[in-house]
């Protein structure tokens, strides 16, 4: 019972300690135009990371299992 | 309840409350003055506006609803602007040469503000954008307006015309 409330507390402590500090760095309403850098893409080239994503998923039998696009089917 | 249990739900609400700051520019507070490089080169510094109704726009051109009203803030611009009416509009892109492009083919006849390091945008505390603050004739914020959708010309209308008027 002792250790629960122990814990309990620390879990308390460290949510106060995380939970109030705001996140930083932090991209400012006024500073999104950073978005749009070219750092800020997961590809650099879209059309050869589309083609390697094909083969991935081909050769593992994972079609629909990455990004967004389909459920998971297989059937897209 | 169980303390232990109360402890944990207690721990898990701070975790979800957000991470607090203070905005600069609420109403009834003393805006925060500046002086900005203009798009006609001059300067222009708030302090000087002091007696006239200031309305501060924070644009930009990768703003789509920035772009959509700034026709709009331009006809009230010219409709307000014999009452004692300023209409500034604050660019927060630290390269301004896409706004001075853009700017070429508008009809904007109000002074552009280029705050290319985001010193002011950071001290009014811009929330979203686009973001309009209106300051009344003794130099104290008194409407702050985030974001832009259509029919909210006629929100900023009536907010001049009540500042005008005291």
């Amino acid at each position: 019972m002792r250790k629960s409330i122990c814990l309990a507390l620390l879990l308390c402590s460290a949510a106060g300690a995380t939970g109030c500090a705001g996140v930083e760095p932090w991209v400012k309403p006024y500073e999104r135009q950073y978005f749009a850098d070219i750092v800020m893409s997961a590809e650099r080239d879209p059309v050869a990371a589309s083609y390697l994503n094909h083969v991935f998923e081909a050769r593992e039998g994972a079609r629909g299992a990455t990004g967004s696009h389909g459920g998971g089917c297989g059937c897209n | 309840m169980n303390p232990v249990r109360g402890l944990l739900l207690a721990c898990c609400l701070s975790m979800s409350l957000p991470g607090y700051s203070l905005a600069a520019a609420t109403p009834g507070a003393a805006a925060p003055d500046f002086a900005l490089a203009a798009r006609d080169g001059g300067k222009v510094r708030l302090a000087d506006l002091k007696g006239q109704v200031v309305m501060i726009n924070f644009w930009a051109t990768w703003c789509g609803p920035c772009r959509q009203e700034m026709p709009l803030l331009a006809q009230l611009n010219t409709k307000y602007e014999p009452l004692g009416f300023t209409l500034l509009g604050v660019n927060v892109e630290p390269d301004s040469a896409a706004a001075v492009t853009w700017l070429q083919g508008m009809p904007v006849t109000f002074p552009i503000l280029f705050d290319t390091d985001s010193t002011v945008a950071g001290s009014f505390g811009v929330e979203g954008m686009p973001s309009t603050v209106f300051v009344d004739r003794k130099g104290q914020v008194r409407y702050v307006h985030r974001g832009y959708k259509p029919g909210d010309e006629a929100k900023y209308a009536d907010m001049i015309r009540s500042l005008v008027k005291e």
